[in-house]
């Protein structure tokens, strides 16, 4: 048996996360459990309002220890008015320390997990967090690039990408569309179709031949 | 001396790809960097939109053309969980023997293409050598050499081939042997010590807090990996460790990004010949395509308010996919793919590690990190 880190010692991990980050005004966390996989994930799922999201994400770095911001996605729901723009943070809790060196301080000794003194700060768990903001046309929420840097990058692909804005975010451009770019252009907002989104004849005819010019049979 | 600006790349050897580094100078020391990334976005992630679940799969193994299948992995264990399918239990040991091949093959072209930017042109020769049986073995799971498409959602494309469990372990026999030819090719060459050894040292916590996973962090003496972590498929089953290195006390240079690599190739071979050996069934046995023992039944549309995620272990760190059900054709397309690559990140971070040292040392320190631009840009 290799090792592992047991669904019970993540879900009492969760669970003293959630309780102690349910005590901000604002912040709302439930534990979702996954069932399908080898082995139940216990995954922090919280719902926090815009206003508390900075407190809630210093609690969570220095309070809790999750030192790993993963991934940042930003969602545009053009139908919704109080969930109009979605933010959701995926964060890891790793328990990564440097390793300590050898008493002449030649050489370290490796940090080698042992998975069954695992406990309290140092269980590795997941936590997601849900942010909506209610409609608008400039979304835009606390950067938290000065408590993560991992987040530095992410939110440069959010704001190009999905056009929500980070306040406080230094050195905000676009990374992966070009750099020209005009402002106000995002293309995972929903109102950008792909060019030849409903167009079957695509398929059929992919270099263009039989295709009119919009204006043809027009008088010019 | 006068401080400047030069651009290196997008189409620059040191670039494993096609992104521009600008560096600023000062003579030959490294003063500031900035990363420019973006050249080859096709947006994936758009696309996915108006495909539905299984046609995504296809795009997924693009991504990297040097891991597709890690990659088709993660998308396919994301959407698993969006759709909330139980996988049989043979189907995941196909799929960590597809998954862990793809490291061997994945960390075999990162060695061969590192050896040719410090220098040392034959060993790119030896590693595709080694590669190529990876390859073959892919080839007989997925039938393709380059994009597998193999795992299916709800289990794999097709069982294991007659005779493919006693191919794997004669070659995977022969290249736990072959290893020890790199490492006397390797570690006993002054060119490539004096280039690696003492160049780009970076601290594990210092990387994680960046986002940096995977055999980077490794590199730097702590065993954190998703595998154990936050365990899926069936790697608890089996018996093994994640590859860590005795760094120097100041971090990681390249040499132990090097080393952390040899030892998790030597590690997944291992893994694949173990699994061959307690796989449900048996490895010799072969089931029908779709026989519910190698795929379960899957839905194919997710309803509105539905998503999935799931931390996976790719070659490079963590990858990530997240799904959002309800889109186009009454769910049967996602509303929202969101792709997480490890080297979107980690390539910041490389690159302001290699301020204060010389511009020779940026190929090196560069490619010690295994960047990949196809998973960087989407």
């Amino acid at each position: 048996m290799g090792k592992r880190v047991s669904a019970e010692a993540q879900k009492e991990a969760v669970s003293k996360l959630l309780e102690d980050v349910s005590s901000i005004e604002g912040v709302e966390g439930e534990v979702l459990t996954r069932t399908n996989g080898t082995q139940d994930r216990n995954i922090a799922h919280i719902t926090c309002q815009p206003s508390a999201w900075r407190d809630l994400a210093e609690t969570m770095k220095y309070d809790h220890l999750v030192d790993h911001c993963s991934m940042i996605t930003g969602i545009h729901w053009p139908d919704s008015t109080e969930c109009n723009w979605e933010l959701i943070y995926h964060f890891l809790r790793t328990g990564v320390l440097d390793p300590k060196s050898t008493e002449n301080g030649s050489s370290i000794i490796p940090n080698i997990t042992d998975t069954k003194k695992l406990g309290g700060n140092t269980v590795p768990i997941e936590i997601q967090v849900n942010v909506a903001i209610p409609e608008t046309r400039t979304p835009s929420i606390a950067s938290v690039q000065d408590i993560w840097i991992g987040a530095d990058w992410n939110e440069k692909e959010t704001w190009d990408l999905v056009g929500i804005d980070f306040e406080g975010h230094e050195g905000m451009r676009r990374v992966l569309n070009p750099h020209e770019t005009p402002p106000g252009y995002h293309p995972l907002q929903k109102q950008h179709k792909l060019r030849y989104h409903g167009f079957e004849e695509m398929y059929d005819d992919a270099q263009g031949f039989l295709r009119k010019a919009p204006d043809s049979g027009r008088v010019k | 001396m006068a401080e400047m600006w030069i651009s290196m790349g997008p189409q620059h050897p040191m670039t494993h790809g096609l992104w521009t580094l600008k560096v600023k100078v000062d003579g030959e020391t490294v003063v500031d960097t900035e990363p420019d990334l973006g050249y080859i976005h096709r947006g994936v992630e758009k696309i996915c939109e108006s495909r539905d679940f299984t046609q995504i799969t296809t795009y997924c193994d693009r991504l990297c053309y040097a891991s597709a299948n890690t990659w088709s992995h993660a998308y396919i264990y994301a959407a698993e969980d969006l759709l909330e399918v139980e996988v049989p239990e043979r189907a995941e040991y196909i799929r960590l023997i597809a998954v862990e091949l793809q490291r061997i093959a994945s960390h075999l072209m990162w060695l061969g293409a590192y050896g040719p930017d410090i220098g040392n042109l034959s060993i790119m020769v030896w590693c595709l050598r080694e590669r190529e049986m990876m390859m073959d073995l892919l080839q007989e799971l997925g039938g393709s050499r380059m994009h597998y498409n193999f795992p299916r959602i709800g289990g794999v494309k097709r069982d294991l081939p007659y005779g493919f469990a006693q191919r794997a372990r004669a070659k995977l026999d022969l290249f736990k042997q072959r290893i020890q030819e790199y490492e006397s090719l390797f570690d006993e060459s002054t060119v490539f010590l004096v280039r690696t050894q003492g160049v780009g040292y970076t601290k594990a916590e210092e990387m994680v807090n960046h986002g940096v996973t995977g055999p980077n962090v490794r590199a730097a003496g702590v065993d954190y990996d998703v595998r154990w972590a936050h365990p899926y498929s069936v790697y608890s089953e089996l018996d093994w460790a994640p590859a860590v290195e005795r760094s120097s006390v100041k971090g990681a240079d390249c040499y132990d990004r090097y080393r952390v690599r040899v030892t998790e190739m030597v590690e997944s071979a291992n893994m694949v010949l173990e699994a061959l050996e307690r796989m449900p069934g048996g490895a010799e046995t072969h089931y029908e395509p779709g026989d519910p023992a190698i795929i379960a039944k899957a839905p194919s549309r997710a309803p509105e308010g539905t998503f999935g995620s799931h931390h996976f272990e790719d070659s490079r760190g963590e990858s990530m996919f997240h799904i959002v059900g309800g889109g186009e054709g009454r769910g049967k397309n996602p509303y929202r793919v969101s792709i997480r690559s490890p080297m979107f990140i980690t390539i910041p971070y490389a690159s302001k590690c290699m301020i204060g040292y010389k511009v020779a040392d940026i190929p090196a320190i560069m490619g010690s990190f295994d960047p990949c631009i196809g998973e960087t840009d989407r």
